[in-house]
C-alpha cells in the first residue's frame, strides 16, 4: 500500500539508496566484538568480593574506606568516537566516596547495600525489576532490568527471553518496549525504515493516522521525551539486526534537537555504555528550521526562543559531535538566526492530516533528512 | 584590696588606651607583692603593684599628682617599702619600673591570696601580653604564681583590641597522635549590644553611651576531629569594664539568668549557676551544663563526647566625649561596676536575649556533630552488614580468608566485632588539619602556670 498511487519502489527509492550508503559507511560488531563486552557471573561476584576486600584492607590499616567511581557527569571525561558517538576516555577523573564523612557515608553505605543485592541475585541467576543504577562501568551488565516508558509499533514480531512472542503490527496500539532487550531473540521485520519520534503526543497521532499503514514497511519508536536506556537499546538492537535507516522526527527546538543527539551520540552520563547505546547513523528528518521557512508555516504558531533555549542552543553547536555534522550545523545556525522554534503539532496549522499525508510521505520519497 | 588592684590596673590600662592610638606596643610585666609584716599577731597586709615594659610607657611617678592617687586608693594606708629583691627580679626581666604603688589593708586574712589570684587570672585571660607575678607572703608561707601565657588571639573590631589568652589547659586524649591537637581556642565575636543607662546610674553621673561587647570561646578546641561528639560540660561569664579590667565579686543577674534563658532553644537540657561560695573564688559566674541521660546502648559505644567548655566574656564599653581627664574615666569606671547589676536588669531582656544568641551559636555546631554521628552510626550498620553478609555468602574461599587474615580473625563472628570496632575508629577520630588551630607537637603536656610552691 503506498500514498499518492506511487509504487512502493518509488516510495522508498530514496530509502533503499540511503540504506546502501549506510551499510557501506557504517562500522557493524561483529559478534566477537559484541561478545567481549560482556562479562560473566563469576567475574561479576568477583568484582563485588575485590571491593569488600579493599573495604576490610583499609579498616586492617586503621583507615577510612572510600569508593572511587568514575566521574559521569564530567565533559571532560568524555570523548567523540564518530563510529560510536560520546564515549568514557580510560583514566578518566574520579568521585571519591568516603565512609568518614557525614556528607558522603549514606552513598557508601548505599552502594555497598546494592551490592549485596546485586551479589545475592547474580548467585541465585535471578532477575528484578528496579530503577536502574550504574555503580562503575562493570555493573550494568548483570541482569538487573528497568522498567521502560518507550512504545513501539510497526512491522516488527519478536520473541522475550521468557517466550513471550510480541508481535508490534497492530495498528492501533503500541507495545510496550521490553525491559530485557538482551533476551530479546527472533526479530522478524520487513520495515524500510524505523522511525524514532520524540513525543508520545506525535507517536499517538501517528497511530491514529494509521501512519505504519500507509508508509508500511516500518517502524515507529518513541521514547516519549528524553529517551530511557531500554528504549535506546531497543533502537540500537534494531539497527544490529536490520541494518536500516533510522530517521528522527522531533520538534524544531533546541529540546528536540538534544532528544535527537541522545539516540544517535549517546548521553554524558552513560557514555560508558555508548557502544550498546548509540546509534551514530541516525538522520534528522524533521522537523526542520528549514522546513518551516519552506512550508511557510504560519507565524502564530512560531514561539520566540528563550533565554534558556538559546543557550542550550549554543551549548549543542559545541558539541565536539556538530563538527562532522555539517548540514546539522545549518540548520540549528538557521534557528539561532531566527530567534524561533516549532513543535511538530504546528504542521497541523498548514493542514490538519498534513504530516501523515503530506509532510512526511514526501519527505521520505525525496531524502528530506540531513 | 581587690579594688585598689583594680584601680591600678585601670590607671595604666586608660593611660595605654590613649597610647595604642598611636601605635605602641601593649606588652610589659606587672608585679603584685604581698605580704604581711612579721610580729606576733598579723593584722594588716600591704601590698604592692609595679609595673615595668612597653605597656607603662609614659608613666612618670614622680609627676603622678597626689590627688590622683587619692583617688586610686582613697581608703588605703601607706605602707613599707617592698623588699628590693623582690623589684630588682623584676626589673631584671622587663627594665626600670614605671609605676610602683603601695598600700596597706587592715583586713588581714590568708582567704585574699585566693581572691587576687583569682582575681589577675581573671585580668591575665583578657589581657594576655601581660606578663604577671604573684607573690603572696602571710606567717611563714609564701605562694607564688607567675601568668605567662602561651596562646594569645586577638579577637574584637576596630573599636577595641582585645589580646586573650586561648590556651587550652585541658589534656588530649590517649589515642591524639603527636601533632594532631589543637593547644589553643578560637574566639568568636559576638554582636555589640547598646545598653541604656539608668536612671540611677545618671543621677550619679553617669552618662555617655555604653555597650557590652560578647565574646565566646569554646575548650578544648576540636575542629580538626570533625566526627568527633562534644558535649557542653560548664559555662562561665566573665565580665570586665571599659579599660579590660575585670569586675569584681558575683553578679546576682548572671546567677540567676539561667532561670531565664530557653534551653530548649539553645539545645541544652538545662543550665544552674554554681554555689555563691564556689562564685568567690572561681572568678566570674559559673554555670553547670545538665547533661541528658544515655539510654541508648548505640550510644554507649560509641566514643565518649569531648567534654567542652564555654567561657564568656561580656566586655562593658563606655563612650562619652566630655569624660577624657584619666581621673574622670576611672570614676566612670567605678561607677559602672557600682551600678552594673541595675544596668544589667535595666537591659534585662536584651542582655537575656544577647547571651540567648551566643550559646545557640556556640552550640550550633555541637548540635550538628549529634546529627553527624548519628547518620554515620546509621550507616555504619548498613555498611558493616553489607560487607559481613557477602563475606558470609560468599563460596569463594580465597576471598574470605583474605579477609578474615587482614583482620587477623579465625571466624566471620570475630570479623564482625573487629570491623564494628575499626570502622568505629577511623571514623570517630577522623582528622583533618586546620591552619587556624595550634597543633604542636603533643609530647609531654606544656608547662603549666600552676603554683610553685604549696598553697595556704
Amino acid at each position: 500500500m503506498s500514498l499518492m498511487g506511487s509504487s512502493v519502489a518509488e516510495l522508498f527509492s530514496a530509502i533503499d539508496k540511503l540504506r546502501a550508503e549506510l551499510l557501506n559507511n557504517v562500522e557493524v560488531l561483529t559478534d566477537c566484538q559484541r561478545v567481549e563486552g560482556e562479562i560473566s557471573h563469576g567475574e561479576i561476584l568477583s568484582l563485588i568480593e575485590n571491593v569488600i576486600l579493599g573495604i576490610v584492607t583499609s579498616l586492617s590499616k586503621d583507615e577510612a574506606p572510600f569508593l572511587a567511581l568514575p566521574d559521569r557527569s564530567n565533559w571532560a571525561n568524555i570523548s567523540f568516537d564518530s563510529a560510536i558517538g560520546l564515549r568514557m576516555t580510560l583514566g578518566s577523573s574520579v568521585t571519591t566516596i568516603r565512609s568518614d564523612c557525614p556528607s558522603s557515608v549514606t552513598k557508601f553505605a548505599q552502594i555497598l547495600k546494592i551490592f549485596v543485592v546485586i551479589y545475592k541475585l547474580v548467585q541465585s541467576n535471578s532477575y528484578a525489576t528496579k530503577r536502574f543504577f550504574v555503580v562503575n562501568s562493570h555493573f550494568e551488565k548483570i541482569t538487573k532490568l528497568a522498567t521502560s516508558k518507550g512504545l513501539i509499533s510497526g512491522d516488527l514480531c519478536y520473541m522475550e527471553e521468557d517466550g513471550t512472542r510480541i508481535d508490534c503490527r497492530s495498528c492501533s496500539a503500541a507495545a510496550a518496549v521490553s525491559s530485557n532487550i538482551a533476551g530479546i531473540r527472533n526479530i522478524v521485520s520487513h520495515a524500510k525504515f524505523i522511525m524514532i519520534v520524540e513525543k508520545d503526543a506525535t507517536f499517538q497521532r501517528l497511530l491514529d493516522d494509521d501512519f505504519c499503514t500507509k508508509l508500511s514497511p516500518c517502524i515507529m519508536i518513541t521514547g516519549k521525551g528524553v529517551p530511557d536506556v531500554n528504549s535506546r537499546l531497543m533502537v540500537r538492537k534494531l539497527w544490529d539486526t536490520l541494518h536500516i535507516p533510522i530517521l528522527a522526527l522531533v520538534d524544531a527546538d533546541p529540546h528536540g534537537i538534544e532528544i535527537m543527539c541522545i539516540y544517535k551520540y549517546g548521553s554524558v552520563s552513560m557514555s560508558f555504555e555508548a557502544h550498546s547505546l548509540t546509534v551514530p547513523s541516525v538522520m534528522w528528518l524533521g522537523l526542520l528550521p528549514s522546513d518551516l521557512q519552506r512550508l511557510r508555516v504560519p507565524e502564530d504558531v512560531l514561539i520566540p526562543l528563550t533565554k534558556r533555549d538559546e543557550s542550550k542552543l549554543s551549548s549543542l553547536l559545541k558539541r565536539p559531535y556538530l563538527a562532522s555534522q555539517p548540514e546539522w550545523q545549518k540548520e540549528m545556525e538557521l534557528m539561532q538566526q531566527s530567534k524561533v522554534k516549532a513543535e511538530i503539532q504546528s504542521l497541523a496549522a498548514i493542514a490538519p492530516d498534513f504530516l501523515t499525508n503530506i509532510y512526511l510521505p514526501n519527505k521520505l520519497r525525496y531524502g528530506g533528512w540531513v | 584590696m581587690l579594688r585598689e588592684i583594680q584601680q591600678v590596673l585601670r590607671f595604666v590600662q586608660l593611660l595605654g588606651k590613649r597610647r595604642q592610638q598611636s601605635g605602641l606596643n601593649v606588652k610589659g610585666g606587672l608585679l603584685v607583692l604581698v605580704w604581711t609584716e612579721t610580729g606576733p599577731s598579723v593584722q594588716s597586709l600591704n601590698c604592692a603593684v609595679a609595673a615595668a615594659g612597653p605597656w607603662c610607657i609614659g608613666i612618670n611617678m614622680k609627676a603622678l599628682q597626689p590627688d590622683l592617687k587619692e583617688c586610686m586608693f582613697p581608703c588605703a594606708c601607706p605602707c613599707l617599702p617592698p623588699d628590693p629583691e623582690e623589684l630588682c627580679a623584676f626589673t631584671d626581666l622587663y627594665g626600670s619600673l614605671r609605676l610602683l604603688l603601695t598600700f596597706q589593708m587592715k583586713d588581714a586574712s590568708p582567704e585574699w591570696c585566693a581572691r587576687i589570684e583569682t582575681f589577675l587570672h581573671t585580668y591575665s585571660l583578657a589581657n594576655a601580653k601581660i606578663k604577671i607575678h604573684f607573690k603572696f607572703k602571710f606567717s611563714q608561707q609564701t605562694f607564688q604564681r607567675d601568668f605567662s601565657v602561651k596562646i594569645k588571639n586577638k579577637a574584637g573590631g576596630n573599636q577595641r583590641s582585645l589580646i586573650l589568652d586561648v590556651t587550652c589547659r585541658t589534656q588530649p586524649p590517649e589515642c591524639v597522635k603527636k601533632g594532631c591537637w589543637c593547644q589553643g581556642g578560637h574566639p568568636v565575636l559576638g554582636d555589640r549590644l547598646p545598653l541604656s543607662i539608668p536612671p540611677a546610674a545618671m543621677d550619679q553621673g553617669l552618662f555617655g553611651e555604653l555597650s557590652i561587647q560578647a565574646v565566646t570561646l569554646l575548650s578544648p578546641c576540636v575542629l580538626q576531629y570533625p566526627n568527633l561528639p562534644t558535649q557542653l560540660t560548664h559555662i562561665q561569664v566573665l565580665v570586665y569594664g571599659p579599660s579590660n579590667v575585670p569586675v569584681t565579686g558575683p553578679s546576682t543577674f548572671f546567677q540567676n539568668l539561667p532561670a531565664h534563658l530557653d534551653c530548649q532553644e539553645v539545645g541544652l537540657h538545662g543550665l544552674h549557676c554554681s554555689s555563691f561560695k564556689d562564685l568567690v573564688h572561681s572568678g566570674g559566674t559559673v554555670y553547670t551544663v545538665e547533661q541528658e541521660n544515655c539510654e541508648d546502648p548505640e550510644q554507649e559505644s560509641s566514643p565518649a563526647p569531648i567534654r567542652q567548655s564555654l567561657l564568656l566574656y561580656i566586655f562593658l564599653q563606655h563612650s562619652d566625649p566630655f569624660t577624657y581627664q584619666l581621673s574622670d574615666m576611672m570614676a566612670t569606671e567605678v561607677l559602672i561596676e557600682r551600678h552594673l547589676e541595675d544596668i544589667l536588669n535595666n537591659n534585662k531582656q536584651a542582655v537575656t536575649k544577647a547571651v540567648q544568641t551566643e550559646l545557640k551559636n556556640t552550640l550550633k555546631a555541637q548540635n550538628q556533630r549529634k546529627k553527624n554521628q548519628q547518620k554515620m552510626r546509621s550507616a555504619a550498620e548498613v555498611i558493616l552488614g553489607s560487607s559481613l553478609s557477602i563475606v558470609s555468602s560468599s563460596s569463594n574461599m580465597d576471598f574470605r580468608n583474605a579477609c578474615l587474615h587482614s583482620m587477623k580473625m579465625s571466624d566471620t563472628y570475630d570479623l564482625s566485632a573487629s570491623l564494628r570496632e575499626s570502622l568505629r575508629r577511623v571514623t570517630s577520630w577522623k582528622f583533618t588539619p586546620k591552619n587556624i588551630c595550634y597543633s604542636a607537637q603533643v609530647e609531654e603536656y606544656p608547662e603549666s602556670d600552676e603554683p610553685t610552691r604549696t598553697e595556704i
